[in-house]
């Protein structure tokens, strides 16, 4: 019995010795990297609200906008999280709300409500990577990818930047191959990410263009995605940026989705 | 009258100078050839200032289309098997690798989104086939969701399931042979397992034309050196001497090569028709030497002096040569009326190669034959091909004795043809299909049968809806009336009056002028401000907003209505085979947002849950699909027809369809529709072909008519050259049109040219007629004169022509062939029909007209 377990355990690391020889590298150094920069771009205080303008610039020159304001709130750091996307505009999806649950552990729930159609509607857990609302960002763009879900290995460091790839453990369950990171050492925030296909060329760019300190967190307030096979880009602007509001725990709720709480989305008067 | 003695000797003395300058000048020509550039793009058969081409290009660019080759894979048994799908999604992936495809719309199980309730009361979008299913359930499975989406069933996979596409749309057009070729080979590279049965297809417009022009180059390098050997080859039998027939040789070759040559240097691209302009230059170029040599070994005996021959003959046939060489070259100047660029660069390169032909027959023949020696010239006399006694002669006889006689049958035999000729033209069908420009066997028609056959069909035409409305005085209105009625902080009056700029600017793009507005009247009510103001700004940015909602037409439930039963009524009509459009998709991702099943496919009530359901749909992977039906401000849709057919009569038949629907159905109020795609283009230009035409016909036909009446000085001999050479080309078309042969654009092109090239024969005819009878004073030994010498030179032309262009028979591609047959058979009848139709209308008053 020990015996079995023994071999067990033996061949179960050397499985992932040869699995890490040929698939990839895992660096403990690159993970830690990455972690402090989840912090630093999801989670910083215990809550958050932000305005978000998105400009969506097709491969033609051609524009769509949508704002909508953020709330956000921490279970736990680098843990649970609850979000609300409140759309204000273009004015016919105005209320519209998508509402995430996001887990560490298991699939985020998600779900969506449509104020004309007056449904609430949850979004299947699965694909992420799908366009958010008709932008260049996708889905886990707004809520994290989990850190879980890649392999990291630094490539580079010098005074400003840690240059780190990362490489997906599901190959099948994403569109790139790889993608590099520059995390800047004094922000701790990814400057910028570059995605690579199986065909081994760069498809996508996301980039932080303007960084300010808000109440002690470097924080993005303008960030820019761009595709590279097709053209087209979509910038995303954050103003009146505040954390640790005290938002109640009970906001992120259902209730919450055919109901705008008013007051934490008023920015003013 | 020019001397054309003095010019004769002229250019035989100075005969060293003829042919270097020659030489440079055909030199000259040919280094010109490398930059060559060859059009294929039947779009070019329309000027770029057209309006429904620039109309069809800017529906192109609105919508972010883009010209497709479509690669189908069919299997006999059904396309849901895991080996098969693992083929489609490996080439989708090749075809994504490629630079010259506009990766985001490639369109395949490999590629699209599969929107679903994966567990009830939720909704998901994932692609469809990302990897290839393992096992065959998983194949079920797609074929399961593939049948609940209207968009892909019938477009990606056809309904009998045997057949799937991958639309490939194209950055470059001009790209298609190359990718559809590089996409041909990974195809083979995989084809190693014998054991399946998948085959796989090419085709789609672009492909199709693209390799047509590569086709044509083929084409040109193989008939026209052929259409050379065969003239060649006629001259041998006729003159049996190789120095004297390399004479019209060179003459041919030059004509050529420095027609082409001018014509690539000045820039000018060859097109379909312009390829064809060798092979048309170099029979006629010919026929003036074959004249000029006919004279010459006619009257050249030993001894005389070959300079005053030459001068002889010059002077002889100066005239009708010039005269000819001009009516041929009206014929083909006749299509520069023709509003079908291609075709009037066809016409002026080869109507001015004509008179260049004249030219040098008159120039370079002298001096050429001067320089032969005399042992030579006597060979020549030796084999005179105008021997009284040869077959040719035997037959021409023949051929007198009869159009001599029964004047009253052959008037009615005439007047029969032209009552069938007018039956059968009443009958011609207006038709074209630039894929049956390939000859059935070809893999594009094989392949443009098997998907057509299968699915909803691979031919594209757009209807685009609209509602063309100034919006833009309405907004600057509004904000002046704003302005004007409140007192404005400075900040919000600049921001108003930046509005009112930008909507006044030309290019301005309302849409975007009014987001920007809302967004910089949102930045000033975060500033400082009043009460009052800030809630000025609230109302003015609601005012906009308002406005804006209420000029998305395509938001509202009742258009979109509209066009559903549009589609529906299209499915009725069985000339479309599918149609696709903003109400689909709105219906799709409606119902899976409600319950999945089919009663909730239809269109929700009202402008927000509209768009709300378009935001879910941009929550895919693919959020720009959207985009090629509707434009971002919501004011313009476009539904996409899938033919099968790509014949033009089909495509006019879905535009008279979708015209009686709409003046039964009238459109929303303020809506008005237009048409665009490559099948409604291929269309216009057909039109305006057919139109053009006319034009051609009638004014070659006038002013040959002219110059016929200014020739013979006689308006009856005008009338009466015109008479075989009308009635031949009638009967033609006639016969077209009752053998069921689709009048198309090789036919529509030569119906002009024919008549100045057939004219010639009348030409040479009458002027003869005239000049034996002035000589003869009796009709009877004038005609049978004219059955002589005079009838063997024509039928011998009639038949260099005719057999020159025969070569065009074996060309790979159909128009060459219609040309090559049209072409021969019009020089053999009209050549008939010359040598039976003047002598006999005529007779009965030879005695008036000639005297």
């Amino acid at each position: 019995m020990k015996l079995k377990k023994i071999t067990q355990c033996v061949i179960l690391s050397v499985l992932a010795a040869a699995q890490s020889a040929v698939a990839q590298v895992d660096d403990e150094h690159a993970r830690s990297i990455v972690q402090q920069a989840e912090m630093a771009s999801y989670y910083a205080g215990n809550d958050g609200r932000s305005l978000a303008r998105m400009i969506i610039t097709d491969g033609n020159g051609q524009k769509q906008i949508r704002q909508f304001t953020i709330l956000r709130q921490d279970v736990e750091d680098r843990g649970d999280q609850n979000l609300m996307v409140f759309f204000s505009r273009p004015s016919d999806v105005r209320d519209t709300v998508f509402r995430v649950l996001k887990h560490t552990t298991q699939d985020d729930d998600r779900w969506l409500y449509l104020p004309g159609l007056d449904l609430v509607k949850r979004i299947s857990a699965g694909d992420k990577r799908t366009s958010f609302v008709g932008s260049h960002f996708f889905y886990e763009d707004v809520s994290g990818r989990n850190t879980e879900e890649d392999y990291f290995e630094l490539l580079e460091e010098n005074d400003e930047f840690y240059t780190i790839k990362a490489v997906p453990k599901n190959l099948s369950s994403v569109e790139f191959t790889h993608y590099i990171v520059n995390i800047e050492k004094s922000s701790m925030l990814p400057r910028k990410i570059e995605f690579y296909d199986a065909k081994d060329r760069l498809y996508r760019r996301v980039e932080s263009l303007k960084i300010e300190n808000i109440d002690g967190h470097p924080t993005v307030l303008h960030s820019r995605v761009e595709d590279l096979l097709n053209g087209g880009a979509t910038e995303m602007q954050f103003r009146f940026v505040e954390y640790d509001l005290g938002l109640p725990e009970t906001l992120f709720s259902e209730r919450s989705l055919r109901t705008p709480p008013r007051r934490w989305l008023k920015i003013k008067g | 009258m020019i001397n054309t003695d003095a010019l004769c000797h002229f250019f035989i003395n100075n005969r060293k100078w003829v042919f270097w300058v020659l030489l440079a000048v055909v030199a000259t020509a040919a280094i010109q050839f490398p930059k060559i550039q060859t059009d294929t793009d039947p779009e070019n058969m329309l000027p770029t200032t057209d309006l429904d081409r620039q109309y069809h290009n800017q529906v192109k660019e609105t919508f972010a289309l883009h010209d497709s080759l479509v690669i189908g894979i069919v299997n006999p048994d059904s396309i849901y098997h895991p080996k098969t799908l693992a083929k489609l999604v490996k080439v989708t992936e090749f075809i994504d690798g490629l630079d010259s495809v506009v990766h985001q719309d490639i369109l395949s199980l490999a590629t699209v989104d599969n929107i679903s309730q994966k567990e009830p009361g939720t909704i998901q979008f994932e692609w469809m086939m990302k990897t290839p299913p393992q096992s065959d359930e998983r194949a079920q499975q797609i074929r399961s969701q593939v049948s609940r989406l209207p968009f892909l069933r019938n477009t990606i996979v056809s309904i009998d399931e045997k057949a799937a596409t991958i639309y490939v749309p194209l950055i470059d057009k001009n790209t298609s042979f190359k990718t559809a070729n590089e996409i041909r080979r990974y195809i083979d590279s995989l084809e190693s397992d014998s054991l399946d049965n998948d085959q796989w297809h090419i085709t789609g417009l672009p492909v199709a034309e693209d390799q047509f022009g590569h086709e044509m180059f083929v084409q040109m390098g193989i008939s026209a050196p052929l259409a050379g050997l065969v003239i060649f080859i006629l001259l041998w039998v006729f003159f049996r001497n190789i120095p004297f027939i390399t004479a019209p040789m060179i003459i041919a070759m030059a004509t050529v090569i420095i027609t082409m040559g001018t014509l690539i240097a000045f820039g000018f691209t060859v097109h379909i028709m312009s390829s064809m302009i060798a092979i048309f230059l170099m029979p006629i170029a010919v026929v003036d030497s074959v004249h000029f040599l006919s004279e010459f070994s006619d009257n050249y005996k030993k001894d005389s002096d070959v300079k005053e021959v030459l001068s002889e003959v010059v002077g002889r046939l100066f005239q009708p040569m010039l005269f000819t060489s001009i009516t041929s070259s009206i014929g083909f100047y006749s299509l520069l009326l023709t509003p079908i660029p291609p075709v009037q660069i066809f016409g002026a390169f080869v109507g001015t190669g004509i008179l260049l032909a004249f030219a040098l027959t008159i120039i370079f023949l002298p001096a050429y034959i001067s320089q032969l020696n005399s042992k030579n010239l006597e060979k020549l006399i030796e084999i005179n091909p105008d021997s009284e006694d040869s077959k040719i002669a035997g037959s021409v006889r023949r051929f007198g004795q009869i159009a001599n006689s029964n004047t009253k049958i052959w008037y009615l035999v005439f007047i029969a043809i032209s009552g069938i000729s007018a039956y059968g033209i009443s009958k011609i069908e207006i038709n074209d299909n630039p894929v049956r420009w390939f000859k059935p066997d070809h893999q594009i028609r094989i392949a443009d049968q098997v998907l057509n056959h299968h699915f909803a069909g691979t031919y594209d035409a757009y209807i685009v809806l609209e509602q063309p409305k100034n919006h833009t005085q309405a907004l600057i209105n509004i904000t002046s009336d704003f302005e004007s009625k409140h007192t404005l902080q400075s900040e919000f009056k600049n921001i108003l009056d930046e509005f009112v700029n930008n909507l006044e600017k030309p290019d301005s793009n309302l849409t975007s002028t009014v987001d920007d507005t809302l967004f910089a009247l949102e930045d000033f009510s975060f500033l400082d401000i009043s009460e009052e103001q800030l809630k000025l700004s609230q109302d003015f940015a609601l005012q906009l907003e308002e406005f804006l909602e209420n000029t998305k037409p395509f938001l509202n439930p009742s258009n979109l209505s509209y066009i559903a039963d549009l589609q529906e009524y299209l499915n009725t009509t069985g000339l479309v085979g599918k149609s696709n459009s903003l109400s689909d998709i709105v219906k799709t991702v409606n119902r899976e947002l409600h319950s999945g099943s089919s009663e909730d496919f239809r269109l929700p009530n009202s402008n927000p849950a509209v768009a709300q359901t378009l935001l879910q749909y941009q929550s895919s992977h693919r959020p720009q699909d959207l985009w090629h039906f509707v434009t971002r401000d919501y004011s313009q849709s476009l539904v996409w027809l899938q033919l099968t057919s790509g014949d033009n009569k089909d495509m006019q038949q879905v535009i008279n369809k979708v015209d009686e629907y709409i003046a039964a159905n009238p459109l929303p109020a303020g809506m008005d529709y237009h048409w665009a795609g490559k099948a409604y283009l291929n269309l216009i230009w057909q039109e305006k072909m057919v139109a053009g035409m006319f034009d051609s016909l009638s004014g070659a036909f006038i002013l040959v008519f002219l110059i016929m009446a200014l020739l013979f000085r006689s308006f009856v001999f005008g009338a009466v050259a015109m008479l075989p050479l009308s009635l031949s080309i009638a009967f033609i078309y006639g016969i077209i049109g009752i053998i069921g042969k689709d009048y198309d654009m090789p036919i529509a092109v030569l119906s002009a040219l024919t008549l100045g090239i057939s004219v010639d024969f009348a030409i040479h005819f009458i002027e003869r007629l005239r000049v034996n009878y002035r000589q003869l004073d009796n009709w009877n030994l004038a005609i049978k004169a004219m059955f002589e010498e005079p009838g063997r030179a024509i039928t011998r032309n009639a038949i260099v022509i005719a057999i020159g262009f025969t070569p065009l028979l074996f060309a790979p591609l159909v128009p060459y062939i219609t040309v090559g047959v049209l072409l021969a058979s019009i020089m053999a009848i009209s050549a008939v029909a010359t040598l039976i139709m003047i002598p006999s209308v005529l007779k009965p008053f030879h005695k008036r007209v000639f005297n």
